[in-house]
This record gives C-alpha cells, structure tokens and sequence, in this order.
C-alpha cells in the first residue's frame, strides 16, 4: 500500500491498541481488510488484540457514521422501555473521521443521535476513495485478482494480466469534487491538513440544469430505470434513521413497494429530499448501490441549492441549526404574486 | 379542448382558506378546476403530501399560505418557505415541468387576490396539458 | 445415449434470429461503458458475438426475475360502487407467451430448479416455469467470487437446462435436455434436428453435495447458538441487495394497490434483511434484531432449506459476495457453520 496509508494505519492501530487498553473507549470502529481485492469492511474492534486487524486505505468508502447511534446503545446496559435512562458516565466508542463523516457525526449530534460526550473521534483528512465501479469499467469488466495501491497509481492484476491506473481518475465523484477533506470535528488528528481543493464542485448538476424540461425528465427516468429497491442507498446513509420509514408507512401510503417507475422515482425525490440540507455528500449512497445508479446527484442538486439561497451547509458548525430547522426573515422570497396588493409589504 | 385540469390546493386555515371564503362571499369569480384540502398551516404541508398528490394524478399543486411574518403559528410559514423554494427547484430539476407546483401567500382579506391566483394557476396549468410524468396508474 | 446435434456459427444464429421474430428472447449482454453484464432483450439487431461466445461475467441480476416478475399482478379487481361485480378478484387476463432465455450459465439455470421446490404448488410460478425455455451455455471461466462446486453445482452442470449449447472438438453442439425443450426445438427446429430424442434430466434423486448433506447432519440449536453471528451481522446495514440479487432468494409480500375504481393485487420481492419482514400485527416482531434476520438468512438458506428439501438454497454465483456493501462473505460464513 501507499507509504501515507501504511503510516496511518500504524497510527490508527496503535492508538486503538492504547483506547482499548486504557478502557478509555469499550469498542473502535474502524474497517478491516476485505475478503476481495480493493474491499474493506466495517470492523468493530473490542480488544487491543482485534485492534491489530484495523487498516486504512483508498478503499474505505462506508460511512462509519452510520453505525455509530447503534454501536453506543449496545454498548449501554440493558433495560426496559419503562426503565430510567441511566446515571453515570456510559462506555464510550472511538471512531475515524474523514471530513464528510465527522460533518455526519455533527449532524447527528445537533440530531440528538449520538452524545458528543461518548466519543473519541480520530480525524483523518482524506485522499479520496476509490470507486471500484470506475476501476471495473476501466477494465470493460474484466476481474482483479489483485490490486495494489501507490501513492498515484493502481497496480492491477488478473488472469488477463497486469495494468496501471492513474489513481486520481477512479476515485470517486464526490471525493473529486469535495470542498471539505478535513475532519470538521475531532478529539485526534492523524496527519496534516489536506490542502486539496475542488475542482468545479457542481458541474454535474449543472450540466443538468442546462438542460430542457423534457430532457430532464428523460436523463432523470433513465438513471433510476435499474433500481431494484433494495434500500442499500437508504440503509448505509447516517441521515436514514427513521425507526419506520416513509417507505413502510401505509395509512397514507406515499410510494408503492414494487417496480413501477412513479413508485421508484418518488421514493428516490423523497429520499433525497429528507436529506436536504443535512447530506455531506459521503458518496456512500453511490458507493453501495449494486446497480451504479448516480444517487448522488439528487443529493447534491439539493445542497448546491441550499448553499446558494441560504448559505447554508451540513455539519460544518454544531453549533448552526440545520438549514431547515431554522429560517431566517431575509430568506428569498419568490412567490409573490405579481399582481397582489400585497407586493412591496413587510415581509 | 374538453380537458379541465384538476389542481389539488393545500390552503393555510388562518389565511389562505379565509381568503377563499371571501372570495366566494363575494362573488369573485374563479375557475372551479381547485380541490381545496384546509391545513391549520403552509409549514405543514411537507413533500410527501406533494408528491402524492402529483402521483394520484393531480396536473398541478398549489399550496398557499400567510405572507411571511403573519403567520397564526408566527413561524410555521417561514419554514414552509424554505421548504417550497428548495422543493420548487428541485423538482424542476427532475424534470416536473415549471408551472405544475405553485406557491403563494395569499391573506384572509385577499379574497380577490385569491380568485387571481388560481385563475393564473389554472391557466398556467392548462397550458401544460394533462400531467404524465410521476402519475401511478393502475392498469387493470 | 444422449443425441447431440452438430451445429455451427451461422446455423445457430440463424437459428436464434428465427426464435427473435417469434418469441421473447433474453441472453447475457456486456455493456461497452460499465463492463457490467446485463440479461437483456433481444432486438433484431442481435449481437452476434455475445450469442456466440457468451460474455464472460456472471449478469448483475439474475433470472428470476423471469420467473417471479417485479411487480407481478395475480388478480385484479374494480371497486366501482355500480359494478355488480366489485371486490371480485378476477385473473390478471394478459395470456403468457413463450419467453427464450439464452447463454444463461448454470448456476442460474440450477436455481429455477431449486426454487421449483418450495413453490411446487405455487400457480403464478408453475405458469411462469411452464412458459420459459432456458438455452444454457457452460462455463469457460469462472470468476474468484464464484463457487457453485462448494453448495453442489458445477460450471458444466445442465440442471434446470432445456436445452444446451456445447462446446466440442470440433465446435458447438445442441443437446436436448427435457421434454419442453424437445418441443421448442420440434416448432422451431435449426440444422439437423429433426428426430432428436431428449435426454431427461431427473427430478430429484440426485446425490446431494457434500455441504448439504454435512448441514443436514448438525444440530439446528448448536448453528443457531453459535457465537459467530454477531460479529458476522455487525457489519450488515439490513439493505435487501443480496437478496433481490441473489437467485434463490424466492421471499414476497403482496399487496393491493387501487387507483380510481380499478385495483390490483400485487406480488413483489421481499426480503428477510427488511426489518418489518417479520412484523406482526400484533406489534410484535420475532426477528426485531438486525443479528436475528442477518443469521437467519444464512440459516434458512444452509439449514432450514436442506432440512425441508435436500439441497442448499444456494448456486454459488457470488452476487452477493461482489455487491455486498459492507463485505459479508457468504463463503467465510459457510466454513463458519461448516466448522460448528
């Protein structure tokens, strides 16, 4: 692997080791080597011995964010709905933090999801993912059997033989175009700033906005035509933690289950759009989804629109609201209507 | 062309509705294309109850509510539009044609701003046609 | 003495041009943008080459969708106060017609035959069954993630097959495998085939592999105990990618959907990952937990199922070994429960 991976992954074991040790922390989430080339898995570490498998590399692209609200309440003792909350200081869980992930965890404490005080949170300012759906694409599909990772390139290998990618042109979309590489909250950092800024952060969204009506419509139908409803997009978001989703509600039912494309369209605007104003455009969305829909542009069309009217961003500040719980007397104001009296009043 | 469009109204109890009322008692008149459905405020109305009303089939939404900073519940209104500006242009991202989701502020004593406002949305509507894109429908 | 017809390029795409002007046909296509292959429709414009040489790649989804369609309506209705016959389920009315899957591999093909099991009795599957033709293709490569041989498969295996295209020493060979296949071939017949005799494959009776036989010994409490499946299930997000990817993934839910006056009753794919699968009305849910439902998916399909049928609910296509989100290895967990 790289030097500055192999570096951090030393550190990151070697201060898990020392939480564990200590019983500063009961658990450290983490990830561990996959049991496929360019894979890891999301990897709970218990002992200062578990905490030797812990690795970090280009290929970490879940959101550990997600499983922090359940990972603390398993950590708390048991009891029963009608139970007192308990008293006293309860184990505390450390983390790692990318910049979008450590804005995730702002917003679930502004939430009220996780409790600031619980957690010991390691930044590390990331380098960008890679996305092994642009890695497979590169090779029109054809397998890895091996990969392996410098500083600028990936190494690949298969029963085909043996190529180099430039590891910039397959890391993933979001960590191209990403405005915050640097952990936004945290108790450590791991390594120097990252001075990377993005380039055209929007331009995805923009092409589509240059588009008619009609175009629209066909490149939106079109991009959801393969989803199969699986909810992998859903589940690996640290914002979805509804204990009943919109989805399973049936009196009124908003959206039906099957694969009728206005069911699938609408699930995926209401996704999107319960997530506006708190998505940090982790890219785990995108990253899951087993068909290689582009979730993220719905994501980040809402985000470039709350950024411009508002100047509002997710989990840059615990202490801002978030943009939708909150208004402000001088937000626009476009729906006047032209003709009404009341044009030019207060307001 | 025979084809009337059906626009589903999510009117504000405290403003909008009551300008409605005006505008009935005073005979201003309007086309009767609006299915009125009373909430107590616009910041209720969220985008699950928009988008189930484009997907029953509905050619246009109109959701209207107090001016901003009359609002009866004082700031019910001022989320609403946060909410109605993000949801406009989003959805017009996606595709729903401009004119289908309109939005305004019309008060208790507007009843004749109320009658303009869903005659331009009717119009505005019609020109559009009847709604297609998100529409569920059963084939049976 | 199983009869193998000859035939060659030209005659087997003249063949299956003939088959596209008459039927539905489906076979594996790679997309030249993603490298993803796809199951895809034949147009008339067939790509010759993926009909000859299959695409190497197991397809991102499998067939079942043939099988058990995504939404699939089993009755139809109206609620219109004046119609005498409201809220009278009445047959969905659109007549099935043949359907052609080719260059499908034989894990795929293997797992119509075990989803036939638990839906014996099952109509809407039986008519889908009875109406589709599989055209399989061994295969000439095998990808890391694949292993259909550990869960009783094998990349030459012809189970749930109609009919076969083989490779020999001196290029391909049509082998008929059932009696449905032997029909499609005598309504549509391509080079020599006249008078070919199917070889019919055996409904059950067949050795069981060595997993299933070894699952069907261990004791069902001991597996369920085990103390694996919470490091196991930590990782799962409860996402249903691997079980609306994987073939022998058969679970649905059904519901009415009514707009207007007319309604429909409607099938569509569940999964046991969901965490209402098991909700009752009741409120209560037996498998509430995020580890109940991740182990009982790899108890169901390595346990319960071998118990009730035989074989494992398995064909070792590794779907759900490349897509899995999080990385769950369905084979690390099988050595697991082997190990218990």
């Amino acid at each position: 692997m790289t030097v500055k991976h192999a570096e951090l992954t030393q550190e990151i074991q070697r201060q898990a080791k020392e939480l564990l040790a200590s019983g500063e922390v009961a658990a450290f989430l983490g990830f561990s080597a996959g049991s496929l080339p360019m894979t890891t898995r999301p990897f709970v570490a218990r002992t200062p011995q578990e905490a030797e498998r812990l690795v970090w590399n280009s290929f970490c692209t879940v959101n550990l964010a997600n499983y922090l609200p359940a990972l603390l309440k398993s950590l708390e003792p048991p009891r029963g709905p009608k139970d007192p909350p308990p008293t006293g200081p309860l184990p505390k869980v450390g983390v790692l933090a990318t910049g979008c992930w450590s804005r995730n965890i702002v917003v679930q404490i502004q939430e009220n999801q996780v409790d600031r005080s619980r957690l010991v949170i390691l930044g590390v300012p990331s380098r960008g993912m890679v996305d092994r759906k642009k890695v497979l694409a590169a090779l029109q599909g054809k397998e890895v059997l091996e990969a392996q990772e410098d500083d600028h390139s990936l190494r690949l290998k298969g029963k085909w033989g043996e190529t180099e990618l430039s590891r910039w042109a397959v890391v993933r979309d979001n960590c191209q175009s990403c405005r915050h590489p640097n952990p936004v909250l945290f108790d450590r950092l791991l390594d120097a700033a990252s001075e990377r800024q993005a380039q055209a952060p929007f331009s995805q969204i923009e092409a589509i906005e240059a588009m008619s009506s009609d175009e629209r419509w066909q490149w939106f139908q079109q991009a959801f035509a393969s989803c199969i409803r699986c909810y992998a997009c859903r589940n690996a978001c640290p914002l979805c933690y509804c204990s009943t989703c919109f989805v399973d509600d049936n009196r009124p039912q908003w959206v039906g289950k099957a694969l009728n494309a206005p069911d699938v369209l609408t699930f995926h605007i209401l996704r999107a759009f319960h997530c506006a104003g708190r998505c940090t455009d982790c890219g785990a969305c995108e990253s899951v989804c087993p068909m290689g829909i582009k979730v993220r542009l719905l994501t980040q069309k809402l985000s470039k629109d709350i950024l411009t009217l508002f100047g509002a961003e997710a989990g840059m500040d615990v202490s801002v609201p978030p943009p939708f719980t909150t208004y402000a007397p001088s937000d626009p104001n476009p729906f006047e209507c032209d003709t009404c009296s009341s044009k030019g009043k207060k307001g | 062309m025979d084809w009337e469009p059906k626009i589903v109204a999510f009117l504000c109890n405290w403003c909008s509705y009551a300008g409605a009322d005006l505008a009935g008692v005073s005979r201003f008149q309007y086309p009767p294309n609006i299915r009125i459905i009373r909430v107590p405020c616009s910041g209720r109305v969220s985008a699950n109850m928009i988008l189930s009303a484009l997907r029953s089939g509905a050619d246009g939404v109109l959701v209207s509510g107090c001016h901003p900073g009359d609002c009866h519940y004082i700031s019910g209104n001022l989320h609403a539009r946060r909410r109605f500006s993000v949801l406009k242009n989003f959805l017009e991202f996606l595709g729903i044609e401009p004119g289908r989701l309109n939005f305004s502020w019309v008060s208790a004593s507007e009843g004749e701003q109320f009658a303009t406002v869903v005659r331009e949305v009717t119009e505005r509507v019609k020109a559009l046609g009847p709604a297609t894109r998100l529409v569920k429908r059963i084939e049976a | 003495m199983p009869m193998k017809i000859r035939i060659n390029d030209h005659q087997l795409i003249q063949w299956i041009q003939g088959v596209v002007t008459k039927f539905q046909v489906f076979y594996p296509l790679q997309d030249a943008n993603s490298g993803v292959v796809h199951i895809q429709k034949a147009t008339d414009s067939l790509n010759a080459d993926a009909i000859l040489k299959p695409v190497s790649g197991v397809p991102k989804t499998s067939i079942k969708t043939f099988f058990m369609p995504q939404p699939e309506v089993i009755a139809r209705f109206s609620i219109a106060a004046q119609d005498a016959e409201a809220f009278v389920l009445k047959e969905p009315g659109t007549a099935l017609q043949t359907q052609v899957l080719l260059n499908i591999r034989p894990c795929d093909a293997r797992s119509v035959a075990l989803n036939s099991m638990p839906y014996a009795e099952d109509p809407y599957f039986q008519k889908m069954l009875k109406r589709t033709v599989i055209i399989g293709r061994p295969c000439d490569e095998t990808c890391s993630t694949c292993f259909c041989e550990l869960v009783g498969g094998s990349p030459h295996g012809t189970e749930g097959m109609d009919l076969v295209i083989l490779k020999t020493e001196d290029g391909l060979a049509l082998e008929v495998l059932t009696q449905k296949g032997a029909d499609f071939l005598k309504q549509n017949p391509c080079a020599e085939s006249a008078g070919l005799q199917p070889t019919l494959q055996q409904q059950g009776g067949q050795e069981l592999p060595i997993v299933a036989r070894e699952m069907q010994k261990k004791d069902l409490l001991a597996l369920y105990n085990a103390s694996f499946w919470p490091q196991i299930a930590e990782a799962c997000i409860n996402c249903g990618a691997c079980t609306f990817l994987c073939p022998t993934c058969y679970c649905f839910d059904i519901q009415d959907e009514v707009a207007g006056t007319k309604g429909v009753r409607l099938r569509y794919w569940d999964s046991c990952m969901f965490p209402l699968f098991t909700l009752h009305a009741s409120g209560h849910n037996p498998r509430g937990q995020k580890v109940q439902r991740v182990r009982n998916r790899f108890m169901h399909k390595f346990k319960y199922f071998p118990d009730r049928f035989g074989p494992v609910s398995c064909v070792g296509c590794g779907r759900c070994v490349k897509d899995c989100p999080v990385n769950i290895d369905i084979r690390e967990v099988i050595s697991l429960m082997q190990a218990v």
